[in-house]
């Protein structure tokens, strides 16, 4: 199971939201560059198609696999009132013959991704993963050297959380309140549920990315924030 | 203790006069209220406090005597004396409790720990470093102040107050008004703020749609999909079949064909993974049902398509295990019959796994007669009939190019025409292919006799075969077909309906089968139609549905023990597909026919 919200961000300003984020969690951004290739099999017999992604990381010195299986939704009116999304999710590492083995599975190729940014991994209430990358798409098959971003001005923010059935409420507060101090640059919502960018992303990445002079801001948050480098927490 | 209080008493009086006696002094000395002064007798409390101080100090005293002197205390003298002073305590508290709740703290709790410290914490008089604090303070506040009367101070004091309180209000303003500036804790946009323009706003929503789109469905441009879709959906035709030949190397996962094209080289993780120049097998969706390579059909009637299809069907049958053909045929198979073509390595489109070649040898012959196929197919759809075998022939050597294999090599030489002589790469093709049990149909000399890995080229050879076997006596036909019989049925008859499956893509393979079954869509059920038959009916019957359709044969198995029959052999080479297994045959066969 895991917890997830998405959001966009104007390519402009990614690099006001990396300054932000290292702030807040502390640690330092891993490079991401992973080739997501999306298998569905065809239903016979009147299944119901299932899909399965395989996930290469290209940044890797060795690439490295993993299969992932994302599930449905929780609904029902408690998932409604949850501001994030809670869906089951298998993943695994697998050697890399893993999309022949799907292949003879009967797993044919639906689409691929391949997703360029940097990553942030930490512990606050939750082992929370934000994610910000540029999703591009390969107009040849498999062409990932050759990859173009879906769309150029716009990059993706994912924000995601592991959780169990027994502590996802937890979980969903933890990755819920993280979303807030994003609150200047971005709106994170349940993938699916349109945000638009926000109106004082501007203004956020400028104070961001200006060196500490200029306009006083009284906010505790942003002062430290500028000082970022330093390992604080909230 | 009356005396005592009456002596206290006097002494008070004496004492009020004497203060009263003294001249006011300039300072204003703080004095008690007299009635409170009298209550609280504090005289009488002093000298009843310190007598009690004495009696415990005397009662302390004989306790060290006691434990000077080892000697057993008088315990009656000494609980007697410790009532005496308790009570006298008691009475103490019990008199200043009266009055003096508001002035006076006693304490509670004393022992020996805190008994010297308490006077010291108890009295409220600061400690001098205190007081120099509180000293120094009040002169700096007091500064310039302390010669006015005590009022003006009061009211400069209270002024300096407002204005500072006056700064403090201000400076919360100006913190309320940037952080909402900045909307620090809130999410809604401040009106001082720019907001985006409505175009701006629509095309990031645009683009956002597209990019959640993207990542969580994996919509993009879809329209090649769509096409094929409905080319599935209406009935085969030509038309449609050549579309998908055309696109079938080029059919992307959601981008519009012409965009998609093949990846000449993979990228560094995916090289091994993927055989090289086959990437579009993994491609999705409705059209999954297609076979790249269709299956090989063989009927007289279909005769057109029985060229394009076997030219397809060695493609199909020699892809790897790795991966289902992606189909990118236009065949509109019926969707019942499609299910398990996709799945051009499942278990029952033959075991052939077991005789297949390393699979990237087979996908680059493959590719290669995949492309030659296709221009092939289409002349020869143009062709007529007979010209389409020769056709055919020339298109079976053509793949032939390249392929390593010797056993064909047989072959030609016992059909004793050199156009063969290249078939023993198709050869190698055939063996390969799961899908050569498709042309078991119709050429059927036993009852669940299959063959395997039949390739392409037998369809092709096939419709020679026919000609050939037509000229065959009867009794040659029932030789091949008792040799056919000979070989062993337990491995046939699991492949078969894999083999007809593969087959079951092309619906119009007409099986004319003598009056025994009725034209089927589905390969698998007119195959097991013809096993049944073929049980009964006697091999003249047998010769006639040979003639009548153009299948191939899939008498492979009884290759093996037909040596006799060397000279019925000689059609039906074509069918030695696993040249593997019949390869010591063949060098005989060869011989044989060649006398």
């Amino acid at each position: 199971m895991e917890c997830v919200v998405q959001g966009i961000i104007e390519t402009q300003h990614v690099e006001a939201l990396e300054i932000l984020l290292q702030g807040i969690c502390g640690v330092h951004r891993d490079r991401l560059r992973v080739h997501e290739i999306c298998l569905k099999n065809n239903p016979n017999l009147g299944n119901v198609a299932s899909e399965v992604r395989l996930l290469c990381d290209l940044e890797q010195p060795e690439p490295t696999w993993t299969v992932k299986h994302l599930g449905g939704a929780m609904r029902g009116a408690g998932a409604e009132q949850i501001s994030v999304l809670v869906r089951s999710m298998v993943e695994s590492k697998v050697s890399k013959n893993a999309l022949r083995l799907f292949n003879a599975l009967g797993y044919k190729l639906d689409h691929e991704l391949l997703r360029v940014g940097f990553a942030f991994h930490f512990q606050r209430g939750a082992q929370i993963t934000v994610t910000v990358s540029s999703v591009n798409k390969m107009l040849k098959l498999h062409a990932t050297d050759e990859a173009v971003p879906v769309t150029p001005g716009i990059q993706l923010v994912e924000v995601t959380a592991p959780a169990s059935s027994e502590n996802y409420t937890e979980v969903a507060s933890a990755v819920s309140s993280f979303c807030e101090y994003l609150a200047p640059l971005l709106h994170l919502s349940k993938p699916g549920v349109s945000t638009g960018v926000v109106p004082t992303a501007a203004a956020a990445a400028v104070s961001l990315m200006s060196d500490g002079g200029g306009t006083t801001l009284f906010s505790p948050h942003t002062t430290r924030i500028k000082t970022a480098g330093l390992a604080w927490s909230i | 203790m009356a005396a005592m209080e009456g002596v206290a008493m006097q002494d008070q009086s004496q004492q009020q006069q004497q203060q009263q006696l003294v001249p006011p002094q300039p300072v204003a000395v703080e004095r008690l209220n007299q009635a409170v002064v009298q209550q609280l007798n504090l005289e009488a409390v002093k000298t009843r406090a310190i007598s009690l101080f004495k009696a415990i100090s005397r009662i302390l005293e004989d306790f060290d005597a006691y434990a000077r002197t080892n000697t057993t205390p008088k315990w009656q003298d000494i609980l007697g004396q410790y009532s005496m002073v308790n009570l006298e305590l008691f009475n103490i508290v019990d008199e200043i409790r009266k009055v003096s709740k508001a002035f006076v703290v006693h304490p509670k709790n004393v022992n020996a720990e805190n008994a010297t410290i308490l006077p010291v914490m108890l009295s409220s008089k600061l400690l001098p470093e205190m007081e120099i604090d509180d000293n120094s303070k009040r002169e700096q506040l007091l500064l310039g102040m302390q010669n006015l009367p005590i009022p003006s101070q009061i009211e400069k004091l209270k002024s300096r107050i407002d204005m500072i309180g006056a700064a403090c209000e201000s400076a919360e303003k100006v913190l309320a008004d940037t952080r909402k500036a900045y909307c620090f804790g809130t999410r809604q946009g401040p009106q001082i703020l720019p907001t985006l323009d409505k175009g701006q706003a629509l095309k990031i929503q645009e683009q956002e749609n597209l990019l959640r789109a993207a990542v969580n469905s994996g919509e993009g441009a879809t329209s090649l999909r769509k096409i094929l879709s409905q080319l599935c959906k209406c009935r085969i035709s030509m038309e449609a079949f050549q579309l998908h030949a055309h696109y079938s190397d080029r059919i992307g996962l959601r981008l519009p064909g012409d965009q998609r094209q093949m990846t000449p080289a993979l990228p560094m993780h995916l090289v091994d993974l993927l055989p090289v120049g086959d990437g579009v097998h993994t491609f999705s969706d409705a059209s999954g049902m297609y076979m790249k390579n269709t299956p090989p059909l063989s009927s007289n009637s279909i005769g057109n398509q029985g060229n394009l299809l076997q030219a397809s069907g060695a493609q199909l049958i020699g892809r790897s295990a790795a991966s289902p053909s992606a189909a990118t045929s236009a065949t509109s198979f019926d969707n019942t019959t499609a299910s398990p073509v996709p799945y051009a390595n499942s278990p029952r489109s033959g075991t052939n796994m077991m005789n297949t070649p390393s699979p990237q040898q087979q996908q680059q012959q493959q590719q290669q007669q995949q492309q030659q196929q296709q221009q092939q197919r289409q002349k020869m759809m143009q062709l007529p009939h007979q010209q389409q075998l020769l056709a055919q022939q020339q298109f079976r050597q053509s793949q032939m190019q390249g392929l390593g294999q010797n056993q064909m090599s047989q072959l030609h030489d016992l059909q004793g025409q050199q156009k063969f002589q290249q078939l023993h790469g198709q050869h190698q093709m055939q063996f390969s292919q799961p899908m050569g049990h498709q042309q078991f149909q119709g050429r059927q000399m036993a009852s669940g006799h299959v063959q395997h890995g039949i390739g392409q080229s037998q369809l092709g050879q096939g419709n020679q075969l026919n000609r050939h076997l037509s000229q065959f006596s009867g009794a040659a036909n029932s030789a091949l077909f008792n040799a056919a019989q000979g070989t062993s049925n337990s491995q046939m008859i699991p492949n078969m309906s894999a083999t007809v499956s593969s087959q079951s893509l092309l619906p119009r393979m007409q099986f004319g089968l003598a009056g025994n079954n009725p034209q089927r869509s589905h390969a698998s059920q007119m195959l097991s139609d013809q096993m049944f038959n073929m049980g009964a009916s006697n091999p003249g019957s047998m010769i006639q549905q040979q003639q009548q359709q153009q299948q191939q044969h899939n008498t492979q198995g009884a290759f093996g023990n037909m040596q006799p029959n060397a000279q019925n052999l000689q059609s039906n080479m074509v069918a030695l597909q696993n040249a593997q297994q019949n390869h010591p045959n063949f060098a005989q066969q060869r011989q044989q026919n060649q006398q």
